[in-house]
């Protein structure tokens, strides 16, 4: 069987994705380091950080109170 | 590699691209509901549009991303197109899981918001400051859902090593 010929490479458009995905995820790496360096829902929510804190009084630090 | 008769195939595809830009409907339908909730002065329009948003969220958007991943796993798997043959359709793939699992980490927070907004137990402030994630989230999704679909109509050229290795032995 003869030997299949050297694959070519990635094609060009593949290989800007890659570049355009690079650059983004940097970017997003930037924001977060930026942002506080948290990212995710889990920010958000009772236990996550800060941004409950500032929950409504009676709301007990969010909305932990609100969940079944 | 099994392929599907092309009736099958058909109704497959069918299924792939409605869910699939179905998808790309319900996820503009919850871009809209979180951007009202952000910047209406109705208060109780922007309390009613979190509890939507979380209908919208979980009933369409999650059941039809799912959906599409499914009948494009399928519909790849049972064509000569194959799973990882074709840059296009492995980059499909990847963006169609990406944005499955960035929706699946927002459920929580979109639930969260719609119990507080419905309770009263968030104040109208901080269901907007916490709802600027899902809106900005959804924004992304919206863009990275479009690019499945402009990669599934011009289907560019490019085998992946494992795509061009079968393609050889198949020739051989």
């Amino acid at each position: 069987m003869a030997e299949p010929p050297p694959y070519p490479g990635r094609p060009r458009w593949v290989k800007a994705a890659l570049l355009v995905a690079a650059v983004v995820v940097v970017l997003l790496v930037l924001l977060m380091a930026l942002g506080g360096g948290r990212h995710g829902p889990g920010r958000h929510l009772p236990g996550g950080a800060s941004e409950l804190g500032a929950a409504a009084p009676g709301s007990a630090g969010g909305a932990a109170e609100s969940r079944p | 590699m099994m392929t599907m008769p092309p009736r099958l195939r058909k109704g497959a595809l069918t299924a792939h691209v409605a869910c699939s830009v179905g998808s790309l409907g319900a996820v503009a339908a919850f871009l809209v509901l979180a951007v009202t909730a952000m910047r209406t002065g109705d208060e109780g329009l922007a309390r009613a549009a979190y509890p939507a948003m979380d209908v919208i969220a979980r009933l369409v958007v999650l059941p039809l991303v799912l959906a599409s991943l499914v009948t494009g796993v399928v519909q790849a798997l049972g064509t000569p197109w194959g799973l990882f043959r074709h840059y296009w359709v492995l980059t499909k793939l990847l963006l169609t899981l990406l944005v499955a699992g960035v929706l699946l980490l927002q459920l929580e927070l979109v639930s969260h918001l719609a119990r507080g907004a419905a309770s009263g137990s968030l104040s109208l402030g901080e269901l907007r400051a916490l709802g600027t994630s899902p809106a900005l989230h959804a924004a992304g999704g919206l863009v990275v859902l479009l690019l499945p679909v402009v990669l599934s109509l011009y289907k560019p050229r490019g085998l992946t090593r494992h795509g061009w290795r079968k393609q050889h032995q198949q020739v051989a």
